[in-house]
């Protein structure tokens, strides 16, 4: 924050959405802020205002916000969880094998690489 | 059920067996569902992706249990998993518009200006009394991402500029920054759909 500003309404001005949500660096900022608050009705007043207006676009955000996750989801996420949890989790494997060749002398080298990718339980098991 | 008897905050997750694992997982993680479907709605803006994302999300979370260290914030993890998942899998084929968050001073220029000459609240704020929740969701769904992301993690869910950094993975200066500008926008567009559904009483004291 911006301590050299000398006017003390700058620097609360300045950083009122930070008062107001709470995240001011420090105690003392806290200790600054309601210190002003007391000497200065024109910046409390504007605090409660613009905390006032956020808390009811909180609210008008949560009360519109609030969707329930339909049954089968709940349902769907269990299942996948018992699943996992019953087979060992092989996410990725990788195997390589080197062969090597020798004719007449010369040698030359076979690599040979094989994937597993992640397996997905697309599937339902019989309970 | 015998939840009380797994009701215990010290867990040994390295003698914790496979069914114990499973069964922590359920008790603490699933109860978060609900939370995390509404925001994978504000995430993808469409109910059947965001089924998907939220399993995804708790497959991916129950795969890395392990990791998550017991006593930390469970729901700020899930919420951490659920928008990279989004963010890797679900928007790899949507343009995104480029957003710049400004400078870091953006947040900092605190326009006081615009109202100090009013007492109480705005003709803009008691237009909004009368809007409807389908406005409110379609004015966030139209929201650029980025801003939308930051405003329903902090005014919906509740979570610190320091949680949203490390959820979104971006600096606590970006977040100040798109929370800021995120909320500004938001409360402009509510006042224009207010206006649009007529619910704009004029401004009274």
């Amino acid at each position: 924050m911006n301590k050299t500003e000398s006017n003390p309404c700058d620097q609360v001005l300045q950083t009122l959405v930070l008062y107001i949500d709470q995240e001011l660096p420090s105690e003392q900022d806290y200790q600054f802020f309601l210190h002003h608050f007391q000497e200065c009705l024109t910046c409390k007043e504007l605090m409660v205002y613009e905390r006032d207006a956020l808390q009811f676009m909180k609210n008008l955000l949560r009360n519109s916000c609030n969707e329930q996750a339909p049954q089968d989801l709940h349902e769907r996420i269990r299942q996948e969880i018992a699943i996992l949890a019953g087979q060992p989790q092989v996410e990725f494997f990788s195997q390589t094998t080197i062969t090597e060749f020798t004719f007449d002398g010369t040698t030359s080298i076979q690599v040979t690489q094989e994937f597993t990718q992640e397996i997905r339980h697309d599937f339902t098991e019989g309970q | 059920m015998d939840a009380s008897e797994t009701e215990v905050a010290v867990v040994d997750r390295a003698t914790e067996s496979a069914a114990q694992k499973k069964a922590r997982f359920e008790r603490d993680a699933l109860q978060y569902t609900n939370q995390l479907y509404a925001a994978a709605i504000r995430y993808t803006k469409n109910p059947n992706d965001a089924q998907d994302l939220v399993q995804d999300t708790y497959a991916k979370a129950f795969v890395a249990f392990h990791q998550f260290e017991p006593g930390t914030n469970l729901k700020a993890w899930l919420y951490r998993i659920l928008t990279t998942t989004f963010i890797n899998t679900y928007r790899k084929d949507q343009r995104r518009p480029q957003i710049s968050d400004g400078e870091l001073e953006d947040w900092q220029i605190y326009d006081a200006a615009s109202h100090t000459s009013d007492q109480g609240r705005s003709a803009e704020d008691v237009a909004l009394d009368g809007i409807a929740d389908l406005d409110v969701k379609a004015a966030l769904a139209a929201m650029p991402e980025d801003f939308r992301m930051a405003v329903y993690l902090a005014d919906v869910e509740g979570f610190s500029y320091k949680e949203i950094a490390e959820i979104v993975g971006v600096p606590s200066g970006t977040v100040m920054s798109r929370l800021h500008r995120g909320r500004k926008l938001l409360r402009a567009s509510l006042a224009d759909y207010a206006k649009d559904r007529g619910f704009n009483r004029g401004s009274h004291e």
